[in-house]
């Protein structure tokens, strides 16, 4: 039986306290707003912020990409887009460029967003202190105190044990001087996208019941020490195996047959806009 | 005709949207504002913004006390509530509100606190035509540099906000709205400079 869905799956007092809280998070940069997370189709820690934030903006004319870890084709990009699809008959598009909302896992795009765009994040824990403090009670406690110290022993503990910042995603970020914020699960290699983002990026954590978000132009720093700068990864000498691309960041995968390390670019829609850039020289400069 | 609750809805919250995490931006709601066909005592183009926001979930005040029957509009439309200016999750302004009301409310409105920022009020405002010259310089979050304003909110009432949201996160959000259904909104974290003069 396939039921006939509102537009946009929700009611609209849905939609409607889904948007106000929305625009209080972009009203108080990289605050988690609580917001009544909906029971969805798909279960809670899939995307289910991000798809709650994505069909309270979605309109008829938008085109909506959905990328899962840089994949436009993984499984939990696809079901989603399905679902919103389905609800709204919305245009779908793997190109980053033609795309008007941008829901994404863990990655925030090679090439840049425009200020038409919004890049909707999708966010397991949206407390950076959480695996300092367990109570949401005393979390929400430190944020109004501006008291970050254990975000700052957490970094400081890593240094005495590995002798660097030993986050691997979701490095911890100070949003306009004032929140200190989990960007989600994304590399490090994307926390410098954030700042001064020319696109709205809004965050949603639907398990946890938050909207933040971080407005364009907006200061986004990531916790570093003055001795221990923050770095993002490196990828010196590696280049992606299909396009060749650099300064992008990229998947290290073995190849069976020789046994070697190789690599490819994580980000599947830059990787083939590159690979097709390249075939169109190819076939003007053979054929012309 | 009327509007659509559905697509129309959408389409001034994108607005809003935009214009909200871009302070000083001006955006447009004049399409779905032409098919209003209301018969009420403020601009179409705020009761649209109120259908956008409001519902059976939030309260709403309004600054004057002479408006009972926009009271009542506005709660059949949206099914707010009304509340008095302490508990109003929205604030509403006409432009024959005098400069005192209006600065005794926003010295009385709810502005959140350092746990709870959200639980603040947001400003509809009926202003003079929006241009992006004029009185004001805004600069902060969203915004590159700076923008210039204009809304016809005389100064004594930017001196009042500004008491209202210099302890950040705590503080309030304009939207104001002007007769050309235009929308530009001011978040709490906008630092507002006066021109000088001459």
């Amino acid at each position: 039986m396939k039921a006939n869905t509102h537009f946009a799956f929700f009611d609209e007092g849905s939609k409607k306290e889904i948007r106000r809280a929305t625009l209080k998070a972009v009203a108080i940069p990289g605050y988690q707003v609580p917001f009544a997370s909906r029971e969805m189709p798909i279960a809670r820690g899939w995307g289910t912020g991000g798809l709650q934030l994505t069909l309270s903006l979605i309109g008829q004319t938008d085109v909506l990409k959905v990328i899962d870890q840089g994949s436009d084709e993984s499984v939990n990009a696809v079901s989603i887009k399905k679902l919103v699809q389905d609800t709204t008959g919305v245009q779908l598009t793997e190109c980053t460029e033609e795309a008007d909302i941008i829901q994404s896992r863990h990655r925030i795009p090679e090439c840049s967003l425009t200020k038409e765009q919004i890049l909707v994040l999708q966010v397991p824990i949206p407390e950076p202190l959480r695996a300092i403090e367990e109570r949401e009670y005393m979390t929400k406690r430190m944020h109004a105190e501006d008291d970050y110290s254990g975000a700052w022993l957490m970094l400081f503990e890593q240094i005495m044990k590995f002798g660097k910042t030993a986050t691997t995603a979701d490095h911890p970020v100070s949003v306009h001087d004032r929140y200190v914020m989990a960007p989600s699960p994304i590399p490090r290699f994307d926390n410098p996208k954030m700042d001064h983002s020319e696109a709205l990026i809004l965050l949603g954590a639907g398990r946890e019941k938050k909207i933040y978000a971080v407005p364009p132009y907006t200061s986004v720093k990531s916790l570093a020490f003055e001795d221990y700068p923050f770095t993002v990864e490196s990828f010196e000498g590696a280049h992606c195996h299909l396009c060749g691309a650099v300064d992008v960041f990229l998947d290290e995968l073995i190849d069976h047959e020789k046994g070697a390390t190789i690599y490819q670019c994580n980000d599947s829609a830059y990787c083939i806009e590159q690979l097709n850039k390249q075939e169109k020289v190819e076939v003007e400069s053979t054929y012309a | 005709m009327a509007i659509d609750q559905v697509h129309d809805l959408q389409y001034v919250y994108r607005k809003l949207l935009h214009s909200m995490s871009r302070p000083g931006t001006i955006s447009s709601i004049t399409e779905p504002v032409n098919r209003m066909d209301y018969s009420i005592p403020c601009s179409e183009a705020l009761l649209l913004t109120a259908m956008a926001l409001l519902d059976g979930e939030v309260t709403f005040h309004i600054v004057s006390d002479e408006h009972q029957e926009l009271i009542e509009k506005i709660s059949e439309y949206t099914s707010a509530k009304y509340a008095s200016i302490h508990e109003a999750d929205f604030v509403i302004v006409l432009r024959e509100d005098k400069e005192q009301e209006i600065r005794h409310a926003l010295e009385q409105c709810k502005v959140g606190s350092l746990i709870d920022p959200q639980q603040s009020s947001t400003w509809l405002i009926e202003s003079s035509v929006l241009e992006n010259d004029g009185e004001i310089v805004l600069k902060g979050p969203g915004i590159q540099s700076e923008v210039s304003l204009q809304t016809g909110f005389p100064v004594t009432l930017w001196q009042a906000r500004n008491q209202r949201t210099n302890e950040f996160p705590m503080g309030i959000d304009l939207i104001f709205i002007d007769q050309a259904s235009q929308i530009a909104c001011v978040p709490r974290t906008t630092a507002i400079a006066h021109k000088e003069v001459g």
